[in-house]
């Protein structure tokens, strides 16, 4: 029971949070500004994971330096989706009348497509690399420095969008479009460009987080799943498009996975992602935390 | 067109009975392939096709039949043991229906990807409580049975959204998925309809994942709840037009022959090839094959 209040759990429950926050940021962003829920989100956390392992692996690029190729290659992806494939999704109107179940099907097949052309190019078998690994101690916490720079980067990233959503004058219209999509457009902001951008810096948060797990966890072709369902928790729990209610529900996801695998045991991990997304889903698809943004 | 139907349809049921009468073990393995395809596609499309909630997780009717299938068979007869399977996916629908299906769009969607991963996951772990990591069957019915059987499971499936679709139930589902509220003002009984739509789309896939199951000998339940299983289905039935009775045969007849050029060489290529058709179809065609052929029979099917 000791063992549930040390600052060793407490620690490893925050950077779950934080990283959870990031990639959960990215989805909010892009199901915020075009109301397209992307399920293949989390193969982006995979891509970013595997260009941070080939950087060190090949060219000794440290993931320091490789959070900003990963940012920069899902970036160039997010635009590539959006120009190619949902600007003719959204100017359709055979498939406008259902967009939401048809845009799912089109991301969940380029999820697929992801996977597997990884899986073909790179096999599926784990892989992972040593970085920052030696043990620092302070506060009752033993953690490596991988931990340390990936909980630093999550959170300042997390804390820094949020202050652009608030503060600057395009994070405005990003916010003004996800609250009020159709005010958005009457005050003369360019829905377009504000969706692109959206898209493209969602895709990029993913990537950036790819890289951070990719430090500490082996990766594979097929691991991006599980973070695409612990974001969707996490946006659901928070209210789709709310940025702040969905950052405070990746820390409480954070700790109810830390703190329940603790209790328990690690075979229930998925058990209980699935189980919270389910009952989230059914009890209130609108949100728990704040009011629903419609 | 009118006359030719019945007699194509008449052509296919013959030809899988030829089958079975004289064909090579490779060509009964082929055509259990196709009636397991057709009959789930077909169950699929019935539901997910006519109401418009979109499913991701056919696969847990076809998971838990196979289930039920290996924890009771060797004592009990076949047929009783098919019609627990079958009974045990209907059951799984009506006790999630009322919650699950008050959800929409996409919202649905993922849903039920998520409720097929769970139900996945809890029978792994109750799996590994046992301390089983895999299970064999031995004595299972010989190919031919099973592939009598599997037929049956695919003219059944298509006999059944064929009379659902040119009944008032499927005008009714069809009403649910243009609009459910205004459906529900019109006195269309919404909840009532998604329900047994939703339960009638199970009961058939239990027994075809129980048959299946049958036939490999081998159960795992990471094999028998595979993803890819629904994304199969799903795909099918949009490839091949999900709103037509014709749709889903005519996708698993496309996907038969692809994956018997594929699969076994290179699964990851069957899936890769599995997701550009379904974002092709759904951007270029997304009333499939079928919506490119005459109508059937006068009215809209």
């Amino acid at each position: 029971m000791s063992q549930l209040l040390s600052t060793q759990l407490l620690f490893a429950a925050l950077l779950t949070g934080a990283l959870y926050g990031l990639i959960s940021l990215g989805l909010n962003l892009v199901y915020g500004t075009l109301r397209l829920l992307n399920v293949a989100h989390g193969d982006l956390v995979m891509i970013g994971a595997y260009t941070a392992y080939w950087a060190m692996t090949l060219a000794g690029i440290p993931p320091v330096a490789s959070v900003f190729l990963a940012a920069a290659l899902c970036a160039g992806l997010g635009w590539l989706a959006y120009t190619a494939l949902f600007r003719r999704l959204l100017a359709n109107a055979e498939i406008a009348r259902r967009l939401e179940s048809n845009s799912l099907l089109v991301f969940f097949g380029l999820s697929i497509i992801i996977q597997n052309v990884f899986a073909l190019a790179f096999t599926a078998s784990p892989r992972g690399y040593q970085y920052l690994s030696d043990v620092y101690e302070f506060a009752g916490v033993s953690t490596s420095g991988s931990r340390l720079l990936s909980f630093a980067v999550a959170a300042g990233l997390c804390a820094a969008t949020y202050l652009f959503l608030r503060f600057n004058l395009f994070g405005l219209a990003v916010r003004g479009l996800i609250e009020r999509p159709a005010a958005a457009e009457i005050v003369g902001i360019d829905v377009d460009r504000v969706r692109i951008v959206s898209f493209c810096a969602g895709f990029a948060l993913a990537g950036v987080a790819g890289v951070l797990v990719s430090q500490t966890e082996q990766i594979n072709p097929f691991m991006g799943f599980p973070f695409t369902i612990t974001a969707f928790v996490v946006i659901i729990l928070g209210g789709l498009g709310n940025i702040k209610a969905g950052l405070a529900a990746s820390f409480v996801l954070g700790a109810i996975e830390t703190y329940g695998v603790a209790l328990t045991s690690a075979n229930l991990r998925s058990v209980l992602i699935y189980g919270i997304f389910i009952l989230v889903l059914l009890v209130r698809p609108q949100g728990l935390l704040g009011k629903a943004a419609r | 067109m009118r006359a030719i139907e019945p007699i194509a349809w008449a052509a296919l049921v013959a030809a899988g009975i030829a089958v079975y009468l004289g064909g090579s073990v490779y060509a009964v393995g082929v055509a259990f392939s196709l009636c397991t395809a057709v009959a789930l596609t077909q169950s699929w499309a019935l539901f997910s096709a006519l109401t418009g909630y979109v499913s991701l997780g056919a696969v847990v009717f076809y998971g838990l039949g196979a289930y039920v299938t290996v924890l009771m068979f060797g004592e009990t007869p076949l047929l009783l043991v098919l019609a627990v399977a079958a009974l045990a996916a209907g059951g799984f629908a009506f006790l999630i229906g009322w919650p699950v299906l008050r959800v929409r769009g996409p919202y649905f969607v993922i849903l039920s990807f998520g409720l097929a991963e769970l139900v996945k996951n809890l029978v792994m772990l109750n799996e590994d409580r046992l301390g089983q990591f895999s299970r064999m069957m031995f004595a299972a019915p010989d190919l031919g049975t099973l592939y009598l059987l599997m037929l049956g499971c695919a003219i059944a499936a298509t006999l059944v959204a064929w009379l659902v679709r040119r009944g008032r139930f499927g005008d009714g589902l069809r009403a649910i998925r243009e609009n459910e509220e205004a459906a529900e003002t019109l006195g269309v009984p919404v909840t009532r309809l998604k329900i047994a739509a939703f339960v009638l789309s199970a009961i058939i896939p239990g027994v075809v994942g129980g048959l299946a199951t049958l036939r490999t000998g081998y159960f795992e339940p990471s094999t028998v709840f595979d993803p890819t299983i629904s994304l199969s289905v799903v795909t099918m039935a949009l490839v091949g037009g999900g709103d037509d009775t014709r749709g889903p045969v005519l996708g698993a007849l496309f996907f038969l022959l692809l994956s018997e050029v594929l699969w076994a060489r290179l699964p990851q290529l069957y899936v890769i090839v599995l997701g550009v058709m379904l974002i092709a179809f759904v951007l270029f065609l997304p009333r499939g094959i079928a919506g490119l052929l005459p109508k059937a029979g006068g009215r809209a099917t």
